[in-house]
């Protein structure tokens, strides 16, 4: 794309952003190409990757060179990267090298879901009757998304081996990512239909591990606990403290009943030389924490560490819960209460048996954001809410009571999800979380929804005839040829786009670098697993051309031959005429050795090397013969020219210089070596050479004057012997 | 995806061309030592460097040599971690390591230009053979400076993918569609004896890729290169290279793999299936690893044996000397692979 610069100011391309849009101003890049103005053109293309490569040439012919060595142009290339994935999570941003790991490692999961999705839909299409079995289906989506979850990080070990502190109230844990805490939230919602039932606790479960990222949001009780974390340990009287309270009514309100118990246990009542003065203090302290222990959990299972008693059924639960609430409301009007002579702690534990009894507006207080609220709901008012109607119109119901300060993903994520709308939940995924979660998240979202399918699948005229599914994973694999550590997986995902994806990977095997023949090979690897034997036919030419133009002559005509390009090698064979030409008596012809061996005894493939295979053959021949004076070398020496004479591939000036090479054969003696018929071969061979000669375009050769008629006179000495010897 | 206890994959956030043991004569408080050859595009500009790692920890390199280009060739002596780069120069690094004592001899005019692939170590000297065409022998001078020696200058005729050396005078060479090449320097630093090959698919050349030859038999080298081929050639039937793997090549079990095969290494851990004849005749296992991710054992006439199935390239292995059942390898996807073979690995063959 030339463009012609102006002449003030050096700018190049004058920006005129539409003044209506509030476009942000455009990046200015200074580019130091060491070339002096006046500019005559300049190259802008696209190299590898984010490398913009910029070519800046003067007039060839500006005065004021002033003699000096001047800088004609020069190439330079601008790295435009630093703009990451797409991604804006601001908190916990996730390396670039990290990033790769994940998306190296999605790639066999994502191509074997792919295989299976194909191999369903051609049993499907044989058995017309039967539909595919969902069942087996939303089981392969589940192993999926398992595989990929992992690559994201395990929330649930630890982040090291390490000795645990006894005053630490929050464990140290992997930190978590927004990534991961998007994927298991859709993975909940969409795939995992077997703990469909327990949806409650899976959230409040989610919530316990990612309740950290919603920090944006204002504050946690994630960071309500850090913060009580690094106040507690220069603490005299823990349960003077409001904040160790606070600290308590929110672990509690979300469900952290492990946390709850750990931080009780610090009460000043349980120490030792205070045990007998404050005997039904610590009574009371310790029947909530029997209370809290012992909660019932609608869960098939708890992780160790966990407490609370799992039911699994409805009835178990209900018949439990009952009872619970029993204990509670039991020692909430207990007597005891009167007797226990601290304030702070009275308030404190009345507090957590309000929210154990589920008091909205205790809740509320405890909580620090809308979906803290929404789960404590879960925990303490509605255990059996199920369905997304259900879940949406409780969520409604939380935000009023906690307006959000501030935006976060996740929440905007969870209320597309809530409202069953998958255009917003792709459109969250699309904006906070990147390319990379919307093609993975897609094959989640249409597991078992029609709806989400339809919206995918169908094919859009506004753009440009592709479905959803198709633009994102583009959108992905553009993402991915973009690094040139990524762009060997981005052919997975443009071989899953039925329309367009093709083309582009034609396109983007074409614009790989040919210089070095392992990428080549990597790159042809490509094309052989795709079958796109044109693209390699093409890419192994440019690579021949790059090879030969570099001297390196052997491996431009290896990439020809696998290329079966007739056309280069012939022309390949007229250059190397020409030198040869020149050195025809030289014995600096051993240096084309390795390359005639390259070529192999299969000189059908060699084009017009053919007939170089034969002249090595003669001259090696020739030199034996000469050196030997044997008559049988002699012999074969003359097959190998008559041969070379006869062909109609030896080019016509090279006649005369093996005729003159083959001089001292004609005059063998005793014997002439070739019959009355051979040498009337050679001898017609060489009046259409005096006739060529007259011709504009013939060459001449750089042979002493005296060769023709040296040639002559011994094939005619050779003619006559032949008369007489003839029979 | 998942590690096993035998397999081991260490993340490096940068794709490794090569990865080496390093013969543990060159002892370390680290305990076993790897050198791997990375380079990272991602920075601007580019950077290629050779990295020592210690086994235990490969995440932090102990030392690190900066190279002027991506590495295209890497070889470990006793004494001296070697690279050669694809701008032609070659960085000898003492054991010592101490990156400041690193000698180099820049690529250009007077010695390669463009990539070499082929080094290796002999004893003293290591031979450089380059796609350029050019041989050299580098060895130490009589001042301490190390003396690069042409032995030939190709001109770019042909071109050298792979070297190794058979003894202190001999070594083979191999490149893209001129086979293999024995030189002799006993014999006026010639090429002796010369083999195109055996190429699956009907084709008549292919690309060597990696030449190797048995400490204890030095007349036979394996060769390994494009389209999945593997074959042995034995210098006393020069004219009949023996096929181990290669499509469409007769008598054949099924070829371990299609697609380029980057190294070939002679197994020493894997004993021959066929104790009683294996007689001189007889070609030993054969590592191999490949484009498609193929980490396999082949052998003469018999079913390969598969020890990895990656999802992505295996770009390089090495056996380690000292403990033969230890492998490492480079992937494509910025990991190095540890190998560790036990029993029960060989058991299920």
């Amino acid at each position: 794309m030339p463009g012609m610069p102006t002449d003030g100011g050096g700018a190049i391309v004058p920006f005129r952003g539409e003044p209506g849009l509030g476009l942000p101003p455009p990046t200015v890049r200074p580019i130091h190409h060491g070339v002096a103005p006046p500019m005559f053109r300049i190259y802008v293309s696209w190299s590898s990757g984010n490398l913009l490569q910029v070519a800046c040439l003067r007039a060839p012919n500006s005065e004021g060179a002033g003699g000096a060595e001047e800088v004609a142009g020069s190439v330079v290339e601008v790295n435009l990267g630093g703009g990451g994935s797409g991604g804006s999570e601001s908190e916990e941003k996730i390396d670039e090298a990290e990033m790769r790991r994940i998306e190296y490692g999605s790639v066999p999961a994502f191509a074997l879901l792919q295989s299976r999705k194909n191999a369903l839909a051609d049993a499907a299409a044989l058995s017309r009757a039967s539909v595919p079995d969902h069942a087996e289906w939303w089981q392969y989506v589940l192993e999926y998304s398992k595989t990929i979850g992992s690559l994201l990080g395990n929330a649930d070990c630890p982040a090291a081996f390490m000795l645990e502190d006894p005053k630490a109230i929050l464990k140290v844990r992997e930190k978590p990512t927004s990534l991961r805490a998007a994927w298991e939230l859709l993975e909940i919602f969409y795939v995992d239909k077997q703990l469909q039932g327990w949806l409650p606790e899976r959230l409040v479960d989610w919530l316990a591990d990612f309740d950290s990222l919603l920090s944006s949001m204002g504050s946690t009780t994630y960071s309500k606990l850090s913060n009580f974390q690094k106040k507690f340990i220069n603490l005299q009287i823990i349960e003077d403290d409001p904040d160790y309270w606070n600290g308590l009514s929110a672990a509690l309100s979300v469900g952290w009943l492990d946390t709850v118990v750990n931080m009780l246990r610090f009460h000043g009542s349980y120490q030792l030389d205070q045990m007998d003065n404050r005997e039904t203090e610590n009574g009371l302290v310790e029947a909530v924490v029997v209370l809290v222990s012992t909660m019932p959990r609608m869960r098939p299972n708890l992780p160790t560490g966990k407490l609370g008693q799992c039911c699994k059924t409805r009835p178990d639960f209900i018949k439990a819960w009952e009872k619970w609430r029993g204990q509670v409301t039991k020692l909430e009007c207990s007597a005891f209460w009167i007797q226990c002579g601290h304030q702070k702690t009275r308030d404190g534990l009345k507090n957590l048996l309000r929210i154990m009894m589920g008091n909205i507006k205790d809740l509320t207080a405890a909580t620090s954001n809308w979906l803290e609220l929404f789960a404590s709901h879960f925990l303490y008012i509605k255990p059996f809410t199920v369905g997304f109607e259900g879940m949406h119109h409780l969520a409604q119901k939380c935000i009023q009571l906690k307006p959000p300060s501030g935006t976060n993903g996740l929440t905007g994520l969870f209320i597309g999800v809530l409202s069953e709308n998958p255009e917003v939940v792709l459109a969250e995924c699309t904006n906070n979380f990147g390319p990379w979660l919307v093609t993975h998240a897609m094959e989640l979202l249409t597991a078992d929804n029609d709806y989400a399918d339809i919206m995918l699948h169908e094919e859009r005229p506004n753009l440009g005839g592709i479905s959803l599914e198709e633009l994102h994973r583009l959108v992905y694999a553009q993402v991915l040829c973009s690094h040139s550590l990524t762009w060997q997986i981005a052919p997975t995902y443009l071989s899953s786009c039925l329309n367009q994806g093709l083309g582009l990977l034609e396109i983007l095997l074409l614009k790989q670098p040919i210089q070095d023949n392992r990428l080549v090979l990597k790159t042809l690897e490509i094309c052989r697993l795709y079958e796109l034997d044109n693209v390699s036919t093409n890419i192994m030419k440019v690579a021949g051309i790059y090879h030969w133009k570099h001297g390196r002559k052997g491996s431009g005509v290896y990439w020809f031959q696998q290329a079966h390009d007739k056309v280069h090698l012939d022309r390949i064979a007229q250059l190397l005429f020409e030198r040869i030409g020149k050195s025809v008596t030289d014995d600096s012809f051993k240096q084309w050795e390795g390359l005639l061996e390259l070529l192999g005894p299969d000189i059908g493939s060699a084009g017009g090397l053919e007939f170089l295979h034969r002249y090595r053959d003669f001259k090696r021949s020739l030199q034996q013969a000469l050196d030997g004076r044997s008559g049988e070398a002699a012999r074969k020496t003359v097959d190998f020219l008559m041969q070379l004479m006869r062909n109609p591939s030896t080019p016509q000036r090279f006649w005369l210089p093996l005729l003159h090479d083959s001089v001292e054969l004609f005059n063998f003696k005793p014997n002439p070596l070739m019959d009355v018929a051979e040498t009337t071969l050679l001898l017609k061979k060489l009046r259409e050479l005096s006739m060529a000669k007259l011709r504009p375009d013939f060459s001449s050769n750089h042979l002493p004057s005296h060769a023709l008629s040296s040639v002559k006179l011994a094939l005619a000495s050779n003619l006559a012997y032949a008369i007489l010897e003839d029979p | 995806m998942a590690d096993t206890p035998s397999f081991r994959r260490h993340r490096l956030a940068s794709s490794i061309d090569f990865v080496r043991w390093l013969p543990s004569s060159a002892t370390s408080h680290s305990g076993r030592l790897l050198a791997a050859a990375v380079h990272d595009p991602s920075s601007a500009p580019a950077t290629s460097r050779i990295h020592l790692l210690a086994l235990t920890e490969p995440g932090n390199p102990l030392v690190s040599l900066s190279l002027p280009t991506r590495a295209t060739a890497l070889r470990c002596s006793p004494s001296v971690i070697a690279a050669s780069t694809s701008s032609g120069s070659l960085h000898l690094l003492p054991s010592s390591f101490d990156s400041d004592a690193a000698v180099a001899i820049s690529g250009g005019a007077g010695f390669h230009v463009g990539p070499v692939r082929g080094l290796d170590c002999g004893g003293e000297e290591w031979v450089t053979a380059g796609e350029d065409g050019r041989v050299h022998v580098v060895g130490g001078g009589a001042d301490g400076r190390v003396v690069a020696t042409r032995v030939w200058d190709g001109k770019g005729m042909s071109g050298y993918e792979a070297a190794r050396w058979a003894s202190p005078a001999e070594f083979a060479t191999g490149g893209a569609g001129c086979g293999v090449q024995w030189w002799d320097r006993r014999k006026g630093h010639a090429v002796v004896a010369q083999c195109n090959g055996i190429w699956g698919r009907g084709i008549v050349t292919g690309m060597v890729h990696s030449v190797d030859i048995h400490p204890s038999r030095k007349h036979i080298c394996v060769v390994g290169g494009s389209s999945g081929t593997i074959f042995a050639w034995d210098l006393r039937w020069p004219q009949q290279p023996i096929a181990l793997s290669g499509i469409g090549l007769n008598g054949m079990y099924e070829p371990v793999c299609e697609s380029e095969v980057w190294e070939v290494l002679f197994d020493t851990y894997t004993q021959s299936s066929d104790i009683v004849s294996s007689a001189s005749t007889r070609i030993l296992p054969v590592m191999m690893c490949s484009e498609d991710g193929v980490l396999a054992i082949v052998e003469q006439d018999e079913r390969p044996l598969e020890l990895l199935a990656e999802a992505c390239a295996i770009n390089s292995i090495d056996i380690d000397p000292q403990n033969p059942s230890d492998v490492v390898c480079a992937l494509e996807w910025e990991s190095i692979g540890v190998l560790a073979r036990g029993r029960e690995t060989m058991s299920e063959e």
